[in-house]
């Protein structure tokens, strides 16, 4: 506060919100860095040191980690192409064009994001299954139409699974940033007779291009880090990632080994993120546009528009309708080869039986599944308002005082958690917090520890969201708040807050709805004083109860939708790309 | 401070409390046993395997007013819990069922994180070995199964050194060993046995066995060459199950898992099928082991649960055993009566684990394994 007071007002003042940006880089620096330097410092043990040699050279490194390196790579690339591709083509077919049902399409393509990946993917093998593994085959094998090893397995189909995952979230960004452009400019451009192409290139691809950006890095961190589709559809033909290869080691005790992997993908993860920040960063200039402006002007597809049309339709129907259909079937037949055949209700309502499921009763039977549901609501629930504080005063203190050491710290320690898998995430906060430090009691199986460890995990979307359009609110209101002398958090909430609502909100819905389906984060930190859903159902299908599993995978859905559909009452704005 | 001072008292006071009350408990009858489990309530019990929501109805009908709460979790998994538990000084679990032996006698069992119980009502029917270092409730096996439907007239492998010739080429599956603890185990019987492995090679392919760079013994030479023979590996037994087993197939792949799997032939559409005139051997069978967590917050109630799960007096072991009364699972009990449809303990081929070789090669073969994949 005091160094608020002592530069009272003028802008490029020596160190301007220092005080903010130190207590920011404190609590990012105990909630993401401690964990990971915890981690770092146990592989570099006397006992454990070997670990770096026998992972980068030895005769075990190729596997262990040169070749599970490439895949992590052709992975994040391609799917953080394909996402900025896809999400950013429907953006703008959304906020920018006449398109047909603009509004369904725009909702269609934010929920792909709620399905969580290892449902995608389980339903991915429903359909494409091959007979390599044998016995059970996908849906189209059994409709007689041969499914090659490549669709089935490995690469392909992982990278079309996370894509599908994944595109709604640059989706989402890259549309909340369109949604910002300006239709002034775009209409005095039409008016001087600029070309579409002109416009496009010389006023909306500027605007939006840290979003692109911010979308790309996301789907890349993602992808890079995503445990459950490479593990259910690279295992079989022994495609490994640097998240399976990682949480193989920590599954079999080999924690060292695990660590070092995940020290390695941080920095390679890093690396690349730091070369997308310096695209972004030097595009700043851009910022000037205003937040306000009047009805957006929308380009006339012409003829073009119902084959566009008919084009987005299919991905949303493929990434949302299907995924769905297939999840809702398999908790409902008996057979998962059968997928519409022999429906009951037995695995939601039923009673204990003996001959099925090994006398599992339904899901509604289950009091830890019912429990659970309360537990989950509960802690998506506290997170989401815990991150998205954090999130804004990160986002808010990046944009506002953006320059300098402090804030280039802050940014980068911000993004980590992304390139942290969830299971070394989760690993190193039971490390650090899971025995008492000093006076304070160890975390182990409270909801504390799922808070505190979501919290800094959940941190870099909330930033991400929050930072596209912060950083688009123009500086000037904010300048004259603080001229008249309103402190730093006066102007947040008076000012900056209220400007940058529409990415609060959906900042806070994507880390709810993420918290909820989330199952990489909290394996680990599952215990059974403190059952989530997605743990629950990740729990029924390695056992082999699918039908389960997609039962309660179905209970999150409703919980996503539900909470997308309250944020959209309770904030009108949420999703500006769909008004008319 | 003072809220402190006054946990650590009452920590000091509950770790005396239990010194003295353990031993006395150990002796317990059941009936003097059911008192003291009254006012403790409740009893969590870790457990590897799903079966346990079965033995709970039956637990709390025998034994009213204590609630059975089990959580099914992987063998693996259980060791890094309680691992973490005891690091943050909590007694979460009051009863260990495992599996992964070699890990948990070093890991669990030395490291003071559980400790042994023997149930002095069925102590004089075991033999010693399923008494110490830990009470063993059962037999699990990891072996070679194939589709009974498709291979009527009995398994299509006669030799373990047949699944890396051209015809079982991608057709033999089985779990990553880097994921669970008991393939790898099974891996680990291979070097162990490498004499035999040597034996049967020879047996197979009429010369002996040339050994590849690198390769020091015959079990190493086998698990290369399975791998090189387009070995499929999946995440859990079930898929390995459905793979084999799912009815219908003209060329089902064959593959290692449990044998008790075959009971739930009928409920899934399986034909799953145990090769055992397989030469050496078919696999392996290893001990489920049941423990108490040191300082366990309901220490009279986890005694009560692990009598429970060793079984009645009856000879099939009754309602406490009755999950795992089947087919392919076999009692350590001397008492309890091989199930009909298995094949008899005696002439079932898998070779025995020895926990503590298997323990000392681990993780050099959890090594070789990774170098293949």
């Amino acid at each position: 506060m005091t160094g608020e007071v002592l530069h009272s007002g003028r802008r490029g003042y020596a160190a301007p919100g220092l005080a903010l940006k130190a207590g920011i880089l404190a609590v990012l620096a105990i909630l993401i860095l401690a964990p990971l330097l915890k981690i770092a410092a146990d592989t570099l043990l006397p006992a454990t040191i070997g670990a770096w040699s026998e992972v980068v050279w030895g005769r075990l490194a190729p596997n262990l980690f040169w070749r599970p390196l490439g895949n992590t790579l052709i992975l994040g690339v391609g799917v953080a192409a394909g996402c900025v591709i896809l999400g950013g083509f429907l953006a703008w077919l959304v906020t920018m064009t006449d398109v047909p049902l603009r509004r369904g399409i725009g909702l269609m393509a934010t929920l792909p994001f709620m399905i969580p990946s290892f449902a995608t993917a389980l339903a991915w093998g429903s359909l494409f299954r091959n007979d390599r593994v044998g016995g059970q085959i996908g849906f189209l094998q059994g409709l007689g139409l041969p499914v090659p090893d490549w669709l089935s397995w490995g690469l392909t189909p992982t990278l079309i699974v996370l894509v599908a995952h994944y595109y709604s979230l640059t989706f989402a960004v890259i549309a909340a940033a369109l949604a910002t452009v300006n239709s002034d400019l775009i209409e005095a451009a039409q008016l001087t007779g600029a070309s579409r192409k002109r416009i496009f290139a010389g006023i909306v691809l500027p605007v939006v291009m840290p979003a692109i950006v911010a979308g790309g890095s996301l789907a890349f961190a993602g992808a890079a880090s995503n445990f459950a589709a490479p593990a259910l559809l690279g295992l079989p033909v022994r495609m490994q990632t640097l998240a399976t290869r990682l949480y193989g080691m920590i599954e079999i005790g080999q924690t060292a080994r695990g660590y070092v992997i995940a020290i390695l993908l941080i920095l390679i993860s890093g690396f690349f993120l730091w070369l997308g920040n310096r695209v972004a960063t030097g595009r700043r200039s851009y910022a000037t546009i205003t937040g306000k402006g009047g009805r957006p002007k929308r380009f006339t597809l012409g003829r073009a528009r119902w084959p566009l049309f008919a084009v987005a339709m299919t991905v949303c129907v493929l990434t949302t309708i299907v995924p769905v259909v297939v999840l809702i079937a398999s908790s409902l037949a008996p057979s998962s080869s059968a997928l519409f055949s022999n429906w009951t209700t037995h695995y939601w309502a039923g009673l204990s039986t003996p001959s099925i499921a090994q006398g599992q009763a339904g899901i509604l039977h289950n009091p830890a599944i019912v429990g659970g549901i309360g537990i989950t609501v509960s802690v998506g629930l506290i997170v989401a308002v815990t991150v998205t504080v954090l999130g804004i005063a990160v986002a808010y203190t990046l944009a506002r005082y953006g320059s300098g050491a402090i804030s280039g710290a802050i940014h980068q320690l911000s993004f980590v958690p992304l390139l942290v898998p969830g299971i070394a995430f989760g690993a190193a906060y039971i490390a650090l917090f899971g025995a008492p430090i000093g006076p304070l009691p160890a975390l182990y199986g409270t909801i504390g520890l799922l808070v505190l460890a979501a919290t800094a995990y959940l941190v870099p979307f909330a930033v991400q969201t929050g930072r596209a359009v912060i950083q688009q609110v123009s500086g000037e209101l904010e300048e004259s708040a603080r001229l008249t002398g309103a402190g730093w958090l006066r102007r947040l909430i008076a000012v900056t807050a209220p400007l940058a609502v529409r990415g609060i909100a959906a900042g806070a819905l994507i880390v709810f709805v993420k918290m909820v389906r989330d199952l990489s984060l909290v394996v680990l930190l599952f215990t059974p004083t403190t059952p989530l859903l997605s743990v629950l159902a990740y729990r029924y299908a390695s056992e082999g109860f699918d039908q389960f599993a997609h039962a309660i995978t179905v209970v999150i859905l409703v919980l996503s939708i539900a909470a997308t559909l309250i944020a959209n009452k309770l904030q009108a704005k949420s999703q500006p790309w769909l008004k008319a | 401070m003072k809220s402190r001072l006054l946990m650590a008292s009452i920590a000091i006071a509950a770790l005396a409390g239990h010194g003295v009350l353990a031993q006395d408990l150990d002796k317990m009858t059941n009936a003097e046993l059911l008192k003291a489990a009254q006012q403790e309530k409740t009893v969590t019990v870790y457990s590897f395997t799903s079966r346990i929501s079965k033995v709970e109805p039956a637990f709390e009908a025998a034994y009213p007013g204590i609630d059975l709460i089990g959580n099914d979790m992987s063998s693996a998994e259980q060791i890094t819990r309680l691992q973490a538990e005891t690091k943050a000084g909590i007694v979460n679990a009051d009863v260990v069922y495992i599996a992964d032996v070699p890990v948990v006698v070093t890991e669990l069992l030395e490291k003071g994180i559980i400790e042994t119980y023997v149930p002095p009502r069925v102590a004089d029917r075991l033999a010693p070995e399923f008494k110490s270092p830990l009470l063993a409730q059962r037999l699990s096996t990891k072996v070679l199964m194939y589709n009974e439907e498709a291979y009527p007239s009995g398994a299509p492998v006669k030799n373990l050194w047949e699944l890396t010739t051209d015809a079982w080429k991608g057709k033999v599956i089985m779990v990553d060993p880097l994921q669970r603890g008991d393939y790898l185990d099974l891996m680990t019987e291979f070097v162990l046995r490498s004499k035999e492995m040597a034996a049967s090679y020879e047996k197979q392919f009429g010369k002996p066995i040339a050994l590849d760079e690198g390769i020091e013994n015959a079990g190493q030479q086998f698990i290369v060459n399975l791998f090189k023979n387009d070995l499929v590996l999946v995440g859990s037994t079930d898929d390995v199950n459905a793979a084999v087993g799912k009815k219908g197939q003209s060329t089902p792949p064959i593959g290692f898992t449990s044998y008790s799997d075959r009971r739930d032939n009928e409920d899934e559409g399986w034909a799953l099928q145990v090769a055992n005139a397989v030469e050496p051997s078919n696999g392996i069978i290893f001990p489920a082991v049941i423990a108490i967590a040191k300082n366990a917050q309901h220490p009279a109630a986890a005694r009560l649960a692990v009598d429970f799960l060793m079984g009645d007096d009856s000879n099939t072991g009754g309602a406490g055993y009755a999950p795992f009364y089947v087919a392919g699972d076999y009692a350590t009990r001397t008492d309890i009566v091989s199930h009909p449809d298995a094949v008899p303990l005696a002439d079932f081929k898998a070779w025995r684990i020895d926990p503590q070789a298997t323990a000392k090669i681990r993780q050099d073969v959890g090594d070789l394994v990774l170098q293949l994949q």
